[in-house]
């Protein structure tokens, strides 16, 4: 660990550490061991040689990812292009994935895995810390739980019938991944019940409309 | 999500800071810091991220800023999740920022090519 002058609120901690818990279990379409591989393959996305020359996320690629070999080549295009340039993802570049043979299911689950590791390790790096030690892997078969109450709003994958805003609503094709990334994500935002920022609201949402910005997401 | 809620809190004359167009506090208080802290976490500056937290430190206290880092890395998240299942806007959002995304011009990373395949 660098040196940090600052304490960090143990809460966040647990919750993080829950977080990395949860995705060490069997998921609904990947193995708690592949989850864990999926939050390995985001942590080495940040260097990735191939995501460095690669001007914009395109299929099929003409090289290789950095990896070790853990995850099907398509699933680690899936993590590198989501972690590293999330803002420049196509439509074409979806149906691609697909097309190579990702389940929009699994799909949806790696992107919940992928996007909750990122919280869980930018607030740590952020802080200073070294990014969590990951749990060992739990056995057991994924369950091929999938939703039925969804319904195509123009998006990519169908989304949850009922929402007030269709980022609440964009996992619930699989629950548990929906689950999954907002127990993390509302601690970042005014979710938990037990938010507290001593941030004003003003301040709060600067800070998200910049990073919102600096990532290029329209939404 | 958060770009509509900003133009709640702040004054559309603000709005430039939000997209890098403008420099200030954005009406916010220490708006300026927010925004280098927020841009630090967003580019994983991790280098940069030792002289911010001083810098936070000393002006919002240590648990402000810990907070601004853990709100900055959980929207490097949901910006992810919303670019990565393509979702678009719903009307909801939509009508709520008709000034903002002209002022801001954030459309533009909206391109066509989003949801045409």
């Amino acid at each position: 660990m660098t040196a940090t002058a600052q304490p960090v609120d143990p809460a966040t901690l647990a919750a993080h550490n829950a977080t990395l818990e949860a995705i060490a279990a069997p998921g609904a379409w990947w193995s708690g061991p592949d989850r864990l591989a999926i939050v390995r393959a985001a942590r080495t996305a940040p260097t990735c040689a191939f995501c460095a020359e690669r001007d914009v996320p395109t299929l099929p690629i003409d090289g290789e990812h950095d990896n070790d070999g853990e995850l099907p080549p398509i699933a680690v295009e899936a993590i590198h292009a989501i972690r590293n340039d999330s803002g420049r993802l196509t439509r074409r570049w979806f149906d691609d994935v697909i097309d190579m043979g990702m389940l929009p299911e699994a799909y949806v689950e790696l992107v919940a895995v992928t996007a909750s590791s990122v919280i869980v390790d930018t607030f740590a790096q952020g802080m200073g810390l070294d990014m969590p030690e990951l749990p060992e892997g739990v056995g057991g078969t994924p369950t091929l739980e999938r939703s039925d109450d969804v319904e195509d709003a123009g998006a990519w994958l169908p989304l949850a019938r009922e929402g007030r805003a269709n980022i609440l609503r964009s996992l619930a094709l699989v629950p548990s991944a929906l689950k999954l990334f907002f127990a993390t994500f509302g601690r970042s935002y005014y979710m938990a019940p037990d938010s507290q920022f001593a941030l004003d609201r003003a301040q709060v949402e600067l800070v998200a409309a910049r990073v919102s910005a600096v990532n290029e997401c329209f939404y | 999500m958060a770009l509509r809620e900003s133009v709640q809190a702040n004054d559309e004359g603000d709005l430039d800071v939000v997209t890098g167009r403008g420099e200030g506090d954005a009406g916010v208080p220490h708006g300026a810091f927010l925004v280098d802290l927020a841009d630090a976490v967003a580019r994983w500056g991790w280098d940069e991220m030792p002289a911010v937290r001083q810098r936070g430190i000393a002006l919002i206290g240590p648990k402000a800023t810990s907070d601004a880092i853990l709100v900055a890395a959980g929207f490097n998240g949901i910006t992810r999740v919303a670019d990565a299942i393509g979702i678009r806007l719903d009307s909801r959002t939509a009508n709520a920022s008709v000034g903002l995304r002209a002022q801001t011009g954030i459309d533009a990373f909206a391109p066509a090519e989003k949801w045409t395949a």
